[in-house]
Formats: C-alpha cells, sequence, structure tokens
C-alpha cells in the first residue's frame, strides 16, 4: 500500500500547489485533496507540509490570502495565484520539464549512446 | 518585488502576530473537519473520522509550530517570547533575582571603583614630561639605611654636581612658611615656597612670562614668580607684570616670572609664589648637620637609578671624611611617584587584592546560585524536553535569563560604582594623595561586567547543557521517586562554597589584623594628654608684628585665654606633639664628659613653645623648672630638653646648668621634660624646647595655639574668637580642631585601608553564608522524603540535624583549612601597614577561625532545623 504512494519532493509540492491554484482560489484542504485526486492517488500529500508551504509561497508573493464561505458555508482561508505566482509556475514547470526530459534521456539510453569505448 | 514583499510579510507577520495566530488555528481547525466530514462521508465513524483527520495532518500544534518557522520571523519572536518568559520567572522567584542583581551589583561596583582609585592614585603618571626620571633625595644615617630625613643647604650643594642628574632643586622643607600680602582689610597670607634656580628644570615646567631663578640670585635675592591666579588676582593679569614690584610681607620683590595656569609643585600641590633659597648657609660646614631642604632631582636621559645612587654612594663617603660632625650622613634615592604615593600604595593594592577577592566570591556565588536553580528546574526542563521542546530552545532560554540578570546587576553596579567612588574620595580625602583626579573609567566598568558576564553565561548554562545531555527520563524519573541519587551533582557546589569560605577568611583575617593594629595604636603612649585640647593656628603678618612684639602677642593671647572660663591652660607651639618629626638639627653637647665629641652629637626635635604649653599638653617637667617670665629676649638663652636628650649627651651628670649648641646658638639647660613620641605610632626622638620669646628674633615661626578645655563642646572656640578681634580685628583663627582629632588624623590612612577593609569582609562573609546555607538547603530540599522515611522509620531527629550540621561543618573545615593556608602567605604582604601586630597574630587567627565556625554553623543549622521539623507524613503524602 505505502508504495503505491509516492513522497513528494520538496519544491515539487510548490509547483503542483501553484497548479492547483491555477484553475480556481482554493483552501488548503481543497489544495491538499485536488492534488491527490489529479495524481489519481498516487501522490500522498502530506497535509502538515502544506501549510508552512503556503506561508513561504505567500511571503514570495506568489499567492495571497482572503477569507470567504465554502459552499458548506464555513469560512475557510482561501488562497489565489498571483501574477507572480503565474510566472513562478511557468518557470518551474518548464525547469521541471527540462530535467524531466534529461532523466529519461538517461534512463532510456543504450550503450551505443553513451559512447562505445575506444 | 519578492523581497519587499517577503520582508513586508515577515514584519506583517511579526506585529499582527495574535492574529497570525488565531487565523492559523482557525484555518487548521476548518480543515480538520472538513477532513473528517469527507472521512465521515466515506464511512468512517464520527470519532474515528475526526482522531484520524488529526493524525493525517500530523498534528495541530506540530504544523502550527512548522508554520511559525516557516514565516522567517521565528528567531525573534522566541527571544521575545523567552524574554518575557524570563521575566515572569523572575519576577516569580524575586528573592533568586535579587540577591543575584546584589551580587553583581557589589562585585562589579566595587572592583570598579576601588581599580578607578588604585588606577588615579597609582598607575596614573605624574603629570610633568618625563616623570620617570623624577626622584627624592633622602639622608639616613649610615647605620639606618632606611631612614628619610630632610638633606642639609651643605650637602644639597654637593650633591647637585653629580653627574647623574640633569637639574637638582631644592625646595623650603617648612611648607607653612607663608608671606603676608595686601594692606588694611586686603591683608591676607599666602603659600609661599622658596626654592633653588633649577626647580623649574627639575619639573620641566617654565614661567609663561619673563624667566625663573638664577644661581646669583640663591642668596634669597628679592625676586618672586607667581603663580597664575596670584597674577590674576593681585596684578590683574597685567601682561607686563614682569620687573613690576611685589610686596612680601613688607620686603618689595620684583616679579620675574608667572608660571602657567594649572601648575602645580609635585609635593606641596598650591602654591602662590616662589622665591629663591637662601642658600648661602650651605657654604658654611657648621651646617652639614642642619637637615631642612627637600630635594628633588630630575635624572639625566637613559640614567639608570642604581647608576646615580652608585655615585651618590661614593660622594657620600668622601663627605663624612670631609665633614666630621656629619660623618655618618648618607643619602638615598627613590622615584618622586613612589616618595609621594608612599605608604598607601600597598594599603591600596591591599584594597585591590580584597576587591579582586570579593569579585571572585560574587562569580562563585553567582554561579552557585545558578547552578542551585539550574538543578532545581531539571525537572521542569526534562518534562519540556520530553514533551517536545527543542534543546537549543531550552538553552537559549537558561542563556537568555543569566544574559537578563547580568544585564540587570551591571545596571545596578553603575549605581554602587558611583556611591563607592564617592565614598572613597570622602573617606581618603587628605590621606591618599591624588585622589581628586578620581574618574570612572568605562573601560573597567566594561572588564569588570564582562568577567560578571562570562561566569553568568557558564554557570548558567551549565544545568541547561546538561540537561540537554542526559535522557531526560532519568532525570523525570530520579525526581519523582526523589531518592538521594541528586546528591552527586552536589559536589561542584560544596567546592565553590569551600573556596568562598575560604576566601572570607582571608579576608576576615585581614581585617582582624587592622583591628588588632589599630587597637594598638590608639594605646600608645604619646607622653601627652591629647584630649580636651583645643588648638587653632594663629599667624602674625610680619609687616605688623616685629619679633619683639610677635614675642609679647603670644605670651599675652596665651595668659587671656587661661582665664577664660572652663579653660584649664593655654600656649603656643611650633609643631604640635605626635604630628610627624620637624626642625630636625643637630645638637652638640659644650660641657659635660662627651663635649666636643662624637658621641656628644645628636639630631634632636626642635620645639618653640609659648604660655603655658607644658600644662596645656600635659608635659611633666621631670627635674628643674619650666620657663617663666624671667626668659625674656635680654636674658641668658635658656632650653628645655627632653630626658632622652639628657641621659645621652650627659649620661650619669645631672643635665641642669649643662650647655649644648644647635642652630647656630649656644644655649643652657633649665628643665628636663618628659618623653613625647614624634608621631602618633609612638616612635620616640629626643626634643629641645626654646622659649618662643628668646627665640622670635631669629625665625619668624608661626605658633599653633593649644588650649586646654574642661569641656569641648562649651563656647570656648567663639569666646576665644571675640578675645582675638579685640585685640586685633585682623587676626584669623586658623583650623581649629581637637590635638586628639589632629594626631589621629596621622592614622587616618590606616582607618580608611580599615574600613574598606571590613566592609569587604562582611560583604564575602554574607557571601559565603549565603552560598552555604544555600547547598545545605538545597540538600535539604532534595532529600526531604528520605528524611521523612527515617523519622518514619524512628530515626532520631536530632541524628539528622546532626548530619545536616556535619556535613555544614566539613565544608566550612575545608574552607578554613585552605583559608588559614592562603592567609598566612597574603598576610605578610600587609605587614607594612600593620603596627606592633605580626602578619601571624595568633588572636586574630584563632578569632577568625572562631569567628568563621559561628557563621558556618548558623547558615548550616537553618537548614538542619528545617529538615527535621516537618511533619515527615507531610513530606510523603
Amino acid at each position: 500500500m505505502a508504495d503505491e504512494h509516492t513522497e513528494l519532493l520538496q519544491g515539487t509540492l510548490e509547483m503542483l500547489v501553484l497548479k492547483t491554484l491555477a484553475f480556481e482560489p482554493m483552501h488548503g484542504w481543497g489544495i491538499a485533496h485536488r492534488i491527490q485526486r489529479m495524481s489519481n492517488d498516487v501522490f500522498l500529500v502530506a497535509q502538515g507540509s502544506l501549510y508552512p508551504a503556503l506561508v513561504r509561497m505567500k511571503r514570495r508573493g506568489w499567492v495571497k490570502t482572503e477569507w470567504r464561505i465554502t459552499e458548506n458555508s464555513r469560512r475557510a482561508r482561501y488562497y489565489e495565484l498571483t501574477a507572480a505566482g503565474r510566472r513562478q509556475l511557468q518557470s518551474h514547470y518548464s525547469a521541471w520539464q527540462r530535467a524531466s526530459a534529461a532523466i529519461d534521456g538517461i534512463m532510456t539510453a543504450t550503450l551505443a549512446m553513451a559512447g562505445a569505448e575506444p | 518585488m519578492s523581497i519587499l514583499s517577503d520582508v513586508l510579510e515577515r514584519v506583517r507577520a511579526l506585529v499582527f502576530r495574535r492574529r497570525e495566530e488565531r487565523e492559523l488555528d482557525e484555518e487548521l481547525h476548518t480543515h480538520v473537519e472538513m477532513e473528517a466530514e469527507y472521512r465521515t462521508r466515506s464511512g468512517q465513524n464520527g470519532d474515528a473520522a475526526r482522531r484520524d483527520s488529526v493524525i493525517a495532518l500530523g498534528g495541530v500544534e506540530r504544523v502550527k509550530d512548522d508554520v511559525r518557522d516557516a514565516r522567517g520571523t521565528r528567531l525573534l519572536e522566541d527571544t521575545s517570547a523567552d524574554l518575557s518568559f524570563t521575566l515572569r520567572t523572575l519576577s516569580r522567584s524575586p528573592g533568586f533575582a535579587i540577591v543575584a542583581i546584589l551580587t553583581l551589583a557589589i562585585g562589579i561596583g566595587g572592583t570598579t571603583a576601588v581599580y578607578s582609585a588604585v588606577d588615579a592614585v597609582l598607575l596614573q603618571p605624574l603629570p610633568y614630561q618625563q616623570p620617570g626620571q623624577l626622584v627624592r633625595l633622602f639622608q639616613n644615617d649610615v647605620a639606618h639605611p632606611d631612614e628619610r630625613g630632610f638633606i642639609t643647604p651643605v650637602h644639597y650643594l654637593a650633591y647637585r654636581k653629580l653627574s647623574s642628574f640633569e637639574a637638582t632643586a631644592a625646595v623650603l622643607t617648612y611648607n607653612e612658611t607663608g608671606a603676608d600680602i595686601g594692606t588694611g582689610d586686603r591683608a591676607r597670607r599666602i603659600r609661599l615656597l622658596p626654592t633653588s634656580s633649577e626647580y623649574f628644570d627639575v619639573v620641566r615646567v617654565h614661567p609663561r612670562l619673563g624667566r625663573g631663578f638664577q644661581p646669583d640670585e640663591e642668596v634669597g635675592a628679592p625676586v618672586v614668580v607667581l603663580s597664575h591666579r596670584l597674577w590674576q588676582e593681585e596684578m590683574r593679569g597685567d601682561p607686563n607684570a614682569v620687573g613690576r614690584s611685589f610686596t612680601l610681607s613688607g620686603r618689595a620683590y620684583t616679579v620675574a616670572g608667572v608660571m602657567p595656569d594649572g601648575f602645580s609643585d609635585p609635593l606641596v600641590g598650591d602654591v602662590d609664589a616662589w622665591t629663591p633659597l637662601d642658600l648661602s648657609s650651605g657654604r658654611d660646614v657648621s651646617n652639614a648637620d642642619n637637615h631642612w631642604l627637600t630635594v628633588v632631582a630630575r635624572l639625566r636621559p637613559a640614567t639608570e637609578i642604581g647608576r646615580a645612587q652608585a655615585e651618590l654612594d661614593a660622594l657620600g663617603v668622601t663627605l663624612a671624611n670631609q665633614f666630621p660632625s656629619a660623618k655618618d650622613a648618607r643619602a638615598r634615592l627613590y622615584p618622586l611617584k613612589e616618595d609621594i604615593v608612599g605608604s598607601s600604595s600597598r594599603a591600596l593594592e591591599i584594597m585591590l587584592g580584597a576587591v579582586g577577592l570579593v569579585l571572585l566570591l560574587v562569580c562563585v556565588n553567582i554561579a552557585n546560585l545558578l547552578l542551585v536553580r539550574g538543578s532545581e528546574r531539571a525537572h521542569e526542563f526534562a518534562l519540556r524536553s520530553a514533551l517536545g521542546a527543542d534543546r537549543s530552545r531550552l538553552v537559549r532560554q537558561m542563556l537568555i535569563e543569566s544574559i537578563t540578570l547580568a544585564l540587570a546587576g551591571a545596571m545596578a553596579s553603575l549605581v554602587v560604582a558611583r556611591l563607592a567612588m564617592s565614598a572613597i574620595v570622602v573617606l581618603g580625602a587628605g590621606t591618599i594623595p591624588r585622589l581628586a583626579s578620581l574618574t570612572l573609567d568605562p573601560r573597567l566598568l566594561a572588564f569588570s561586567f564582562g568577567i560578571a558576564t562570562v561566569s553568568a553565561i557558564v554557570f548558567g548554562l551549565a544545568p541547561a547543557l546538561r540537561v540537554a545531555r542526559t535522557h531526560p527520563g532519568d532525570v523525570l524519573r530520579d525526581q519523582s521517586r526523589s531518592s538521594t541519587s541528586g546528591v552527586g551533582h552536589m559536589r561542584v557546589r560544596e567546592w565553590l562554597v569551600v573556596s568562598q569560605v575560604a576566601m572570607a577568611f582571608v579576608l576576615v583575617v585581614g581585617a582582624g589584623l587592622l583591628l588588632a593594629s589599630f587597637d594598638r595604636i590608639r594605646r600608645v603612649d604619646l607622653g601627652v594628654r591629647p584630649d580636651n585640647v583645643l588648638t587653632f593656628e594663629l599667624n602674625l603678618p610680619a609687616t605688623r608684628y616685629d619679633s619683639t612684639a610677635r614675642g609679647r602677642f603670644y605670651e599675652d593671647v596665651s595668659a587671656e585665654i587661661s582665664t577664660l572660663p572652663g579653660v584649664r591652660a593655654a600656649g603656643g607651639v611650633s609643631r604640635l606633639p605626635a604630628t610627624g618629626p620637624f626642625h630636625m638639627w643637630g645638637v652638640r653637647a659644650t660641657s659635660g664628659a662627651l663635649a666636643g665629641t662624637p658621641r656628644g652629637s645628636v639630631g634632636a626635635q626642635q620645639r618653640v613653645i609659648s604660655g603655658d604649653y607644658l600644662k596645656a599638653v600635659g608635659l611633666p617637667v621631670l627635674e628643674g623648672r619650666a620657663f617663666d617670665a624671667s626668659d625674656d629676649v635680654g636674658a641668658p638663652k635658656h632650653v628645655l630638653v627632653s630626658k632622652s636628650l639628657a641621659d645621652r649627651l650627659y649620661p650619669g651628670a645631672r643635665a641642669i646648668g649643662q650647655r649644648l649648641r644647635t642652630g647656630g646658638r649656644e644655649v643652657e639647660i633649665i628643665g628636663v621634660v618628659g618623653e613625647v613620641a614624634v608621631d602618633n605610632e609612638g616612635r620616640p626622638g629626643p626634643y629641645v624646647y626654646h622659649a618662643h620669646r628668646q627665640f622670635a628674633g631669629d625665625r619668624n615661626w608661626a605658633l599653633t595655639q593649644v588650649v586646654a578645655v574642661n569641656d569641648a563642646r562649651a563656647g570656648v572656640q567663639s569666646a576665644i574668637r571675640r578675645l582675638l578681634s579685640a585685640r586685633d580685628p585682623l587676626l584669623v583663627m586658623h583650623r581649629p580642631a581637637m590635638l586628639d582629632d589632629v594626631i589621629g588624623n596621622g592614622a587616618a590612612q590606616r582607618v580608611f585601608t580599615l574600613r574598606i577593609l571590613l566592609t569587604f569582609a562582611a560583604v564575602a562573609i554574607a557571601l559565603a553564608a549565603l552560598g552555604l546555607f544555600g547547598v545545605l538547603s538545597y540538600g535539604v530540599r532534595l532529600r526531604a522524603r528520605e528524611f521523612s522515611i527515617r523519622m518514619a522509620l524512628g530515626a532520631e531527629r536530632h541524628a539528622i540535624r546532626r548530619m545536616i550540621l556535619r556535613r555544614g561543618m566539613v565544608v566550612t573545615g575545608v574552607g578554613l583549612v585552605i583559608g588559614l593556608v592562603a592567609a598566612t602567605s597574603l598576610s605578610k604582604l600587609m605587614a607594612s601597614v600593620l603596627f606592633k601586630v605580626s602578619p601571624f597574630d595568633p588572636a586574630v587567627f584563632v578569632g577568625a577561625v572562631a569567628f568563621m565556625t559561628l557563621v558556618g554553623g548558623l547558615a548550616a543549622y537553618l537548614p538542619a532545623h528545617r529538615a527535621t521539623s516537618a511533619d515527615p507524613r507531610e513530606a510523603l503524602q
């Protein structure tokens, strides 16, 4: 069971949160659940690590907060992406893609591609 | 942009911390509710859903803590929280805080004040150029090389030719010599210093206007150098003052120069005017045993004092052969500063040592206090640590507490230092030179503060680190069982108390030795009765009183005063008894068996007396008679001598009617009087007494009046004042004082040292007793359960009490043994300030041991009593 979940890398969590908020403003619990759902329950968000990450992102100006009423008429703090947050999502994602492609390349490489012995 | 928002966000978080916390709390609770709701919808039952929701979050408080970290205000927040926590804990145990702060304040403040005094008096150089080259010369007897006698003019003229000296100044020793200036209402007496021509080269300060003196003026030439102040007051700062006439005691002088503002003589201090000394007497060999000059010299650059001394020694031998009347005379050089600071240097060094000990005691006490406190809080810390508190946070909190205490102590120490310094200036005034320049040195304060802070931090941190190292479970188990295993930690503290007892003992011995000295001084037989004797100075201006008028005036005034009600006798003397050597002249027998032989020659104190001086001070006439009206100016010159002088010059013969020669006069002895001490330590010395009426024509020596009264508090003083102004409205009664006070002033320096040492000893005893009390009380508290069990099992109360007392006495005893060893090696350093008391005086040592044992016993008794007075049932419940 534990093998089916993958711990999130530090930094990756921030990117996923930014992506989640790119659709619409959301509260903490909602963010955690969306990430889990969108990853088809592969990623298990340690809910406790979400809030410090949100505070850090707020400090960097990527998100802003607002208290709103939920559809279940509960008061909750909603997080909303700022322009800086959008830019950050872009650059973060392209960096991720480059790294991901590179890792992909390495993992699928053959001996010939690595360069034969002289 | 992002940096700005970062900073803004941090500031906001800090400023609105409360709101942030509230919102965070709400947010997390909402989260838990949403999760629980979600889990319930997926089929979990309510309670389990709620519990799992909290677990999924990772614990509300835990997340809060992580968020606080993420805010980036953590350090500041924690520090201010620690600070307010510290202030709260300290205010909950005000006793601890007050004792710690006061201890620090006394330690830092006292050390700073005393060290400032030592610095001002001993360490700062004399305010002259190249002060290290300045030396003072003293003559001594070949058999008594440590004597410090004045110099004869004959020897001075020889000494100043030495190649080691760049310049050599002689000044008239009798600094009371003054001069009358002004006329009528503006008549007053100024301080005049007759000096040799090289004086200004020796001090390397030359007149700002005009010049100093020429060698050919050393015949008492009528030229004068004025002080800046006198020039301002009497000549209105006239820039053309040089060459103008200035009248001193009715004689016209020419102004040769004006000294710069702020100059003061190294030995006498404030001087109003300088005139050339008359050194012609130095060419008269008969003055080779006439010691009346003070000599200060400046060594040539790079000349060692030892080399100069060797040259002086060689010359001394030559001169001894040249002048048979001074064949035993030698001379010795002392650095001028050492001479000025003199014996007060030892007094100050003792004070410095004492205050150093007190500072050490303070540090030990602080250490002990903090260790006890740390141990008491070990349980609290272990608990907090077990509950997940960060250990570095605990250590930091201890650190903040120590620093807070040290800072508060430093603040309070400023007040203590100020008070202590004004006390030192007041107590030491007139007895310790150069105290006037005493200031609080901030570097010093920083130093003392640093030491106290470091000790506070080190000893405050030690228990926190110990907690951080040990497993909290151990501490908690240990504590809950309340066993005796906590005793293991007490070793360090007991040794600290041992060191305190030892240090306090050293201070008590020092104070005890001084007390004993002081007691012996009080019991010294001075040869006179100094109680209930009023003294005052009366200067007769030479312009209005010639020698005959002076002679008559002093006799008449004494006679008139003695008729006042409440007065037993009145007279005058050129120097009050037991106030130090003065006017030491050679005396040669000119009749009797020893006449003309070296043994028939001796140095003796010369005193000029008037009125009924002998009766006024209670000096008995042993043989012959006192002066009476027949010993007038025209009559044959008569003197009285002390018994020791009579025995020395005329052994086995009757002294009355014998003749002697002194001060250029041949006189006949008409009476033998009792011995009078030269100083307040009872040092004996031969005396010759002259009748003022027969002497006034030779020299104008102002006489100090002495009046024996029945009751010092009666209005005799004002009656005398009225009587004087009726005779001459311009006369002033100078410096009225009681004779025993005047004599006692000589002991003032010892009194000063004694007071300081007593204070320090008291502080030290208090600290040591507090330390012992604290350690034993702590031990009793730790073992309260054990004692209760023992008592419940039938142990005798007094057995337990004895056990605690014994523990206290062992600590005290070990401290005393160490203290004894330290005191015997340190008290030797006090020898020079002690009087007729051995540095190892058994009575003082035994007394100190007894006293410290008593204090130790008392400090141990209270905890012992408390240990056994509690109801065992209460402690066990």
